[in-house]
Order: C-alpha cells, then sequence, then structure tokens
C-alpha cells in the first residue's frame, strides 16, 4: 500500500465525516423529526451488529450474557447502570458458558 | 467555531472532566483494539504506514477491513470503493447531529474528524440530557473531548501494538464493550415510546441483513437506522 492510497482513503473517511457536518445546512423541522428517531434506532443496530459474527453467527456467551445484563438496566436509562448490568452479565455469561 | 469548546462549561454543559470520566470505558475497549489493529497491521502495512493510518483515519472498523483486504492482495480500486461504503454511515451520523451545533462552518468542520459510532452516541446523549439552551454546547464539547479521549486510546493502542505488546487475553471482554456500550446509549437516546419500537425493529432488520447478506452487516446499522426512522408523522 502507497502512502498516495492512505492519503486518499483518509480524505473519503474525513470528507464523509464533514460532508452533513459542515455542508448540510440546518435541517427543516419534517427532516429533523426524521432525524431525531435515528440514534436510538442505529445504537440498537450497531449492538445487534456487535452480537453477530460473520453470516450471522452469534458471539461467545459471556459477550452475550453482557448484552442481556446491560438490556436489563436499560429502564435505568443509566450508562453506568448498563456498564455495572453488562459486566455482571459478563462474568455470568463466563460461568455459564 | 462561536465559542470554544473547551472553555468553562455555563450552566447545565459537562465539565471536560466528566465527559473524560464517561469515556474512559469506551477508551479503553478502543485501546485494546488499536493494540490489536497495529499487531495485526505492522506486517502488511509496515511500522510508519500504520501509525498514519491511525493518526489520519481513526476509523476502527475501516482500518481493520483494509489491512484484512490488503492481506489477500486486493487492489486499490476495491479498497476504495470498501472505504466509501463503510464511510457511509457517517454521512448519516452528521446529518442527525447537525442540527444540534451552534458553530459556524470552520467550527464544525474541525468537530467533524472526532465523529465516530461511540462519540456519536456520546454527544447525543450528552445532548438529551441537558435544557434546550444547553443542547448546542453540550453536544459539541462532548464530541470534542470525548473524541480526543478516544483519539488518544486509539493512538496509544496503535503504537503498543506496533511494537508488539499483545493484549489478547482481555480482547474478549474488550469486545464485550461496544454492544453494552451500544445498548446504553440507545437507552439514552430513545426519549420516546415509539423511539424504542423503532429501535427494536432497527435491531431485527440488522440481524436479517447480517444473516442473509453478510457482507453488507457493517452498513446494515445505518439502513436499518434510517428506514425505520421515516414512517410516522410524530416525533
Amino acid at each position: 500500500m502507497s502512502t498516495l492510497l492512505l492519503l486518499v482513503i483518509a480524505l473519503t473517511t474525513y470528507g464523509s465525516r464533514a460532508a452533513a457536518v459542515v455542508l448540510l445546512p440546518r435541517p427543516g423541522a419534517r427532516f429533523e423529526t426524521v432525524l431525531s428517531r435515528i440514534p436510538a434506532a442505529i445504537f440498537a443496530g450497531l449492538a445487534t451488529a456487535t452480537l453477530l459474527g460473520e453470516g450471522g453467527t452469534l458471539a461467545g456467551p459471556p459477550i452475550l450474557g453482557a448484552a442481556a445484563g446491560a438490556l436489563v438496566a436499560t429502564p435505568a436509562r443509566s450508562l453506568l447502570l448498563c456498564l455495572v448490568g453488562g459486566a455482571i452479565g459478563y462474568g455470568v455469561g463466563a460461568l455459564v458458558g | 467555531m462561536r465559542g470554544n469548546p473547551l472553555s468553562p462549561a455555563p450552566a447545565g454543559v459537562p465539565a471536560v472532566r466528566t465527559i473524560v470520566a464517561r469515556s474512559l470505558p469506551a477508551a479503553a475497549a478502543v485501546a485494546v483494539f488499536g493494540t490489536l489493529y497495529g499487531a495485526a497491521a505492522r506486517g502488511i502495512l509496515g511500522v510508519p504506514l500504520t501509525l498514519l493510518s491511525s493518526v489520519i483515519i481513526y476509523s476502527g472498523a475501516l482500518q481493520f477491513a483494509m489491512v484484512a483486504l490488503l492481506g489477500v492482495g486486493t487492489a486499490a480500486l476495491p479498497l476504495l470503493l470498501t472505504a466509501l461504503v463503510l464511510n457511509l454511515r457517517h454521512v448519516v451520523l452528521g446529518a442527525a447531529l447537525r442540527s444540534r451545533f451552534e458553530s459556524g462552518p470552520l467550527g464544525r468542520a474541525g468537530l467533524a474528524f472526532f465523529l465516530v459510532d461511540e462519540t456519536f452516541g456520546f454527544a447525543i446523549a450528552a445532548g438529551n440530557a441537558v435544557e434546550p439552551a444547553a443542547v448546542g454546547r453540550t453536544t459539541e464539547r462532548t464530541l470534542l473531548v470525548a473524541g480526543l479521549t478516544l483519539y488518544v486510546a486509539w493512538l496509544v493502542g496503535t503504537l503498543v501494538g506496533v511494537l508488539g505488546g499483545g493484549l489478547t487475553a482481555v480482547e474478549s471482554a474488550a469486545g464485550a464493550i461496544f454492544p453494552v456500550l451500544f445498548i446504553g446509549l440507545a437507552s439514552l437516546a430513545a426519549t420516546r415510546r415509539s423511539h424504542v419500537i423503532r429501535a427494536l425493529a432497527a435491531a431485527v432488520l440488522t440481524a436479517l441483513v447480517a444473516w442473509l447478506l453478510p457482507g453488507l452487516r457493517m452498513l446494515a446499522p445505518v439502513a436499518a437506522g434510517v428506514l425505520v426512522a421515516l414512517p410516522g408523522r410524530e416525533r
């Protein structure tokens, strides 16, 4: 791999980050409503993606346990409690698995 | 940039040390993955390009994919196409953050470098937790401080990996941080019942895509997030 190719990849990456942040005007009400719904959905999707490997195989019991522990803590709407729940779930998953 | 995001915090805006403290678990996990990346990339890119890649790209998903593709002899064009596809999600994340920013174009251009999945989450969650008048400042400050914290962790991890440090013993535990983090961030971002329902639908859609079209696994969360956000008129 050449330095030039690496620079081009870095530029496309930064460009993708800056495209909407810098160039997009403040969105209108309808667009903003749709955008406000996106974060929770993306995080739920990202959580799911991190639990699945190539071909849709599930992660191991400790990681599934961690996710379950975090899910149990979600009604508290606290990142700290989700991390604590995840740590407990990880331990339980490691013991069971 | 209108106002410096690092200047003393006005009422309601979280302090720098608070944001750093909240970012530390994710930073620890990022450092572990940085180490794994450094160790994996060193033999393929060489030490200088491995370090340079982490400095100028700052994207774990893309950098791991890049090394994997280079390892099997992929040419430049497919590599660039992979980068473009993986980077598409940033456009959606940026659009979702755009209305919360108060800075001018230059300030936003500086903040954009720190837009990754985790910092997006921290910024959205922090903005949701404050009064409307403090949302802009809180979002920008959180994106910058959390972004710097994770960036340093990524660089240190890469350096340790390049120098031959191994953290494979904690790889599994580090791998558990991300689903836990994203579940926690989803709960913070879901401020309405309809958000919870859409989040569950996005999770199901993502799982289906990952199972049926494994090549699109990394794009599935964003595509699913956008699809479930479109229907309906309520906020």
